[in-house]
């Protein structure tokens, strides 16, 4: 990517995936006799342009993952569309489902679950390739070699059982599995939050290589804002099940609009005079609120510095604000400047 | 200014599946002042929980202290006999750990279980703990304290949990206060939260903190000074500001580095790699008389590989490495 | 030994100084062997299938022919005796092994073979059908088992086949309720979720990636089963629902009890025959747990 398409945006790419609306409810038991419901994801639309990374940062509760999950069809969608490529695969199922789900691959968090405990390493990464009969077995040896070579682990790898791996080597190796079958879209659900900080560097640049070289898209999923600024090309912030802003990397940290997004931000800004004024002003108190049966208006108003009465009433909608910037508040005009963004 | 705690030449072992003792711990020496905050950084498999169940003599059955001295106020903690150490544990020292969801007891009520603490250590009866358990879930800024004084565990949120934890180490009112990774299970807004409130608890009591971290940029603001830990050996210590701004060790410049911060109001910045270190932390048991970081160092030379560990050495007032090359590298 | 990348990146290393893949089956016969007790129940065991396979070939006397008097007591000529009917004790045992050995494992295999498929249905679709499923296995634990199999054998007759048949079919339960439980805890790790990811079918992540997940919870179960049903069997024919026309441990205790007070021999030899089998299995049993379910199952 130029320097040029950085700052511009990344518009100029064909959208990938086109998720519009996507609602993701679970039961969860009776409350008052009526059943009530975990709203996970609840109403989310997002686009992902080839070759770029959508960065989905949040707290606990706020749906990040469930996004993610629901997207590779790992969670069943309440409603919504799911347009990969050109083809919305919300609905498809049994072998249509299977052939769609090569293009889509997920890295999870605790490199320990993730691998089969009773399979070697090799089988694992080869699997994909047998489930779609992809080449003779001799040609599948070889690309297992091949791509372990490509996450920087020697071939001897593939006899060797996952026990037998530190995490950032099992990390290296669910990469690897992830990348067998070509896909198109990468799912990294919190892929280094579980690694020490040596190791984890050394994985973002792999993943990051690996970009270049394949044109590779990532949805990367964190909380950890530094990292999701280095690492992504889109951020989207999400609170409570909504997306309540999302711009490129680039605008949201220079200009960001919400005050959930300042409140990260105030948390996770580097010490110094700057922080310790963006914390007095914008940092929340308390925890996330639960995500059962969550009530009307802003999710975020309950919390919210600069919340009025009407906040809890009516739920903002995700609008426009400049090019690729949405933001979700009612009070977007009256919110006060940042000490940074020269407003 | 009289050390609360001094920690002199550490050593803890484990026992292997053979029986052998592997070192796990080797000759760390350290010294906490009153109403002041040491942090113990490094990554897993440092050493540096182990440092912290040592020194409350919690320490894992196949794990011994091999030789070394804790003082707590004059005290030997090791000599301690189990009654007495009982004893000190919540009043003289307390900690808080990583988890609150399974630090909590599940079957009693949050101020259950902070009254009995009062009541072991101060002797205060049941509506004398109530209403001083009450006064510290205020403390930590529980809202609605009287309410919340009667909700069990999983009826909190983690943050809530994390509070409480804090109440109940802090309620039988300890000179020492060790924290082991206290907000990693926390979401990053909470996170803050309760390092300031730390930071204000401890100006308050006057209670000295023993951080423990693996996030040596969160820290630089909470700790007055720091020890980095690697495979055991501290080989890094001094002023944390001093430490964060101008790292001696390469292993402490390689944390610092490969740490994305984020920068806010700048530019956008094209990707350019994080800095590495290659490698990973020796394993207990493979851990050699030579330097512990040579295998995995940029800057190691014939010297350091010749050589076994070197001692921690000041190189700058209040400032000790344990690196052979620290002269030419300061430079 | 360590084996570096030629890779541009950092390379990791691993150690490869451990023998290169150690199967995790391998590891667990390892710990096994360490076991003491299980060790020796496991040749005990071997000593009796020895026994029963090849002894009768050595002693080829017939269990059902009457060779003597009755009750004669255990001498050079009948080393072990004779029954009430003046048959050889001694060739009840070694004959009677295989049948008795017989039964319980393949009421053992029907047990475990009828556990796995409704536990894994089970909890691998949950939902409805596993609603429904549960509702069977409930069912079938609430019936008393041992006289459920006695109904079983009284409506089919006291063959061999069906002793076995009645066995299996009505201890499956708890084999049952322990793979759903090991399926709905797995069934949500992420190794299977990215096996679903990677574009496996239903059938394929039950059979290749979740059974073999479940099989050491299972395993122990499944030994122990073995010993339950050799219990059964003895059970079944001192109740006088015994196959009559084959020989088995069971049937040399039914038939002698009333008897006990005149010829001890005749009921203790075969009693203490089936105490000793059921004793070397689950010494098995206490070694492959401990081998396969440590307790303290460290994470690298």
């Amino acid at each position: 990517m130029s320097m040029a398409e950085a700052i511009r945006g990344t518009g100029t790419r064909e959208v990938l995936l086109d998720v519009n609306d996507l609602v993701v409810h679970f039961p969860a038991g009776r409350r008052h006799g009526r059943p009530s419901f975990v709203h996970a994801v609840d109403g989310v639309s997002f686009r992902v342009r080839r070759g770029t990374t959508l960065g989905i940062v949040g707290e606990s509760g706020s749906g990040k993952s469930t996004t993610a999950q629901a997207v590779m069809r790992l969670v069943p969608a309440t409603s919504g569309q799911i347009v990969f490529g050109n083809r919305d695969i919300a609905g498809l199922t049994g072998r249509a489902l299977r052939e769609v789900r090569r293009h889509l691959q997920i890295v999870f968090q605790d490199p320990f679950s993730a691998l089969n405990p009773r399979r070697r390493a090799g089988d694992q990464i080869r699997e994909p390739l047998d489930l779609l009969g992809i080449g003779t077995r001799s040609e599948r040896d070889e690309r297992v070699r091949r791509l372990l070579a490509e996450v920087g682990l020697p071939p001897q790898a593939a006899d060797l059982y996952p026990h037998q791996f530190s995490g950032g080597q099992r990390q290296r190796l669910c990469i690897a599995r992830a990348m067998a079958p070509e896909p198109d879209l990468i799912v990294c659900d919190e892929a280094v939050s579980a690694l020490d900080v040596a190791i984890q560097a050394q994985i973002l640049n792999l993943l990051k290589r690996l970009q270049r070289e394949r044109d590779l898209t990532y949805i990367f999923i964190s909380h950890d804002l530094g990292v999701i600024q280095k690492f992504c090309d889109e951020v989207a912030v999400m609170y409570l099940g909504k997306i309540v802003e999302q711009a490129p990397a680039a605008e949201i940290f220079a200009a960001p609009r919400h005050p959930y997004t300042w409140s990260l931000i105030a948390a996770a800004a580097p010490p110094g005079p700057m922080r310790d004024e963006l914390k007095r002003r914008h940092l929340v108190k308390g925890d996330p609120p639960s995500p059962v049966d969550p009530p009307p208006g802003c999710r975020f108003a309950q919390r919210c510095p600069a919340a009025i009465d009407s906040c809890s009433q009516r739920l903002p909608v995700l609008g426009a604000i400049g090019p690729d910037h949405y933001v979700a508040c009612h009070r977007l005009a009256e919110l006060p400047c940042l000490p940074f963004d020269g407003c | 200014m009289s050390a609360l705690l001094e920690v002199d030449n550490l050593n803890v072992s484990m026992r292997n599946g053979s029986g052998r003792l592997v070192p796990v711990i080797e000759n760390l020496s350290f010294a906490v002042a009153p109403a002041q905050t040491l942090a113990l950084v490094g990554e897993s498999g440092c050493g540096k929980s182990m440092t912290a169940l040592a020194l409350m003599r919690l320490l894992p059955e196949d794990f011994v202290i091999t030789s070394g001295r804790i003082v707590l106020e004059g005290r030997d903690v090791l000599t301690l006999p189990a009654k007495q150490m009982r004893s000190l544990r919540g009043s003289a020292m307390s900690m808080i750990f990583q988890e609150p969801m399974t630090a909590l007891n599940p079957l009693f009520t949050v101020g259950d279980q902070i009254g009995e603490v009062l009541r072991w250590h101060q002797g205060l009866d049941r509506a004398a703990a109530r209403s001083r358990a009450i006064a510290l879930l205020r403390a930590v800024q529980i809202p609605a304290a009287e309410q919340r004084i009667d909700a069990y565990p999983h009826q909190l949120s983690g943050g809530m949990r994390q509070r409480v934890m804090i109440a109940m180490a802090l309620a039988g009112r300890p000179k020492l206060l060790i924290a082991d990774e206290p907000t990693t299970a926390l979401d990053v807004t909470v996170q803050a939260q309760i390092f300031d409130l730390l930071a204000e608890l401890q100006r308050s009591t006057g209670t000295a903190i023993l951080l423990i971290t693996h996030d040596l940029g969160a820290v630089a603001e909470l700790a007055d000074e720091m020890l980095v830990l690697y495979a055991g050996r501290c080989i890094e210590a001094g002023a944390s500001e001093a430490i964060v701004t101008a790292p001696r060790h390469p292993y402490t410049r390689g944390l610092l580095n490969c740490v994305p911060h984020l920068a806010v109001g700048g530019p956008p910045q094209p990707w350019v790699d994080l800095g590495e270190i290659p490698g990973m932390v020796p394993p207990l048991g493979a851990r050699g008389a030579d330097c512990a970081f040579l295998a995995r160092c940029a800057q190691a030379c014939d010297v350091c590989r010749a050589k076994p560990q070197p001692t921690l050495e000041p190189i700058a007032p209040g400032h000790a490495v344990s690196c052979w090359r620290k002269t030419e590298l300061a430079a | 030994m360590t084996i570096e990348t030629s890779s541009p990146m950092a390379a990791p290393q691993i150690d490869l100084s451990a023998p290169a893949a150690v199967p995790p089956w391998r590891l667990a016969l390892r710990q096994f062997m360490k076991s003491p007790s299980g060790v020796a129940g496991a040749g005990m065991l071997l000593l009796i299938i020895l026994v029963a396979v090849i002894g009768p070939s050595l002693y080829p006397v017939d269990p059902l022919d009457l060779v003597g008097a009755p009750f004669m007591p255990p001498d050079a000529d009948a080393w072990f005796g004779t029954d009430y009917l003046g048959r050889d004790v001694l060739a009840g045992l070694i004959h009677g092994g295989r049948a008795t050995l017989a039964v319980g494992a393949v009421a053992a295999l029907i047990t475990i073979a009828i556990g796995l498929v409704i536990g894994a249905v089970s909890g691998f679709f949950g939902g409805a059908i596993d609603a429904i499923m549960v509702k069977i296995t409930e069912f079938f634990q609430i019936l008393p088992p041992l006289l459920f199999a006695m109904v079983l054998v009284t409506l089919f007759g006291p063959k061999l086949t069906t002793i076995t048949l009645a066995i299996g079919g009505v201890s499956w339960t708890s084999v049952a309720r322990l793979t759903r439980a090991e399926f709905l805890r797995l069934r949500d790790l992420d190794f299977v979720k990215a096996s679903r990811a990677a574009g496996a079918s239903s059938a394929n992540l039950i059979l290749r990636v979740l059974l073999p997940n479940a099989l050491p919870a299972v395993i122990v179960s499944a030994t122990l089963a073995i010993g339950v049903a050799i219990l059964f069997e003895g059970g079944l024919s001192f109740l006088g629902l015994g196959d009559p026309n084959v020989m088995s441990w069971g049937l040399m205790l039914g038939q002698n009890r009333n008897y006990i007070l005149d010829a001890w021999w005749a009921v203790m030899f075969p009693g203490a025959a089936i105490f000793l089998a059921v004793l070397a299995i689950s010494l098995v049993g206490d070694g492959l747990n401990d081998a396969i379910n440590p307790r303290l199952r460290r994470r690298s």
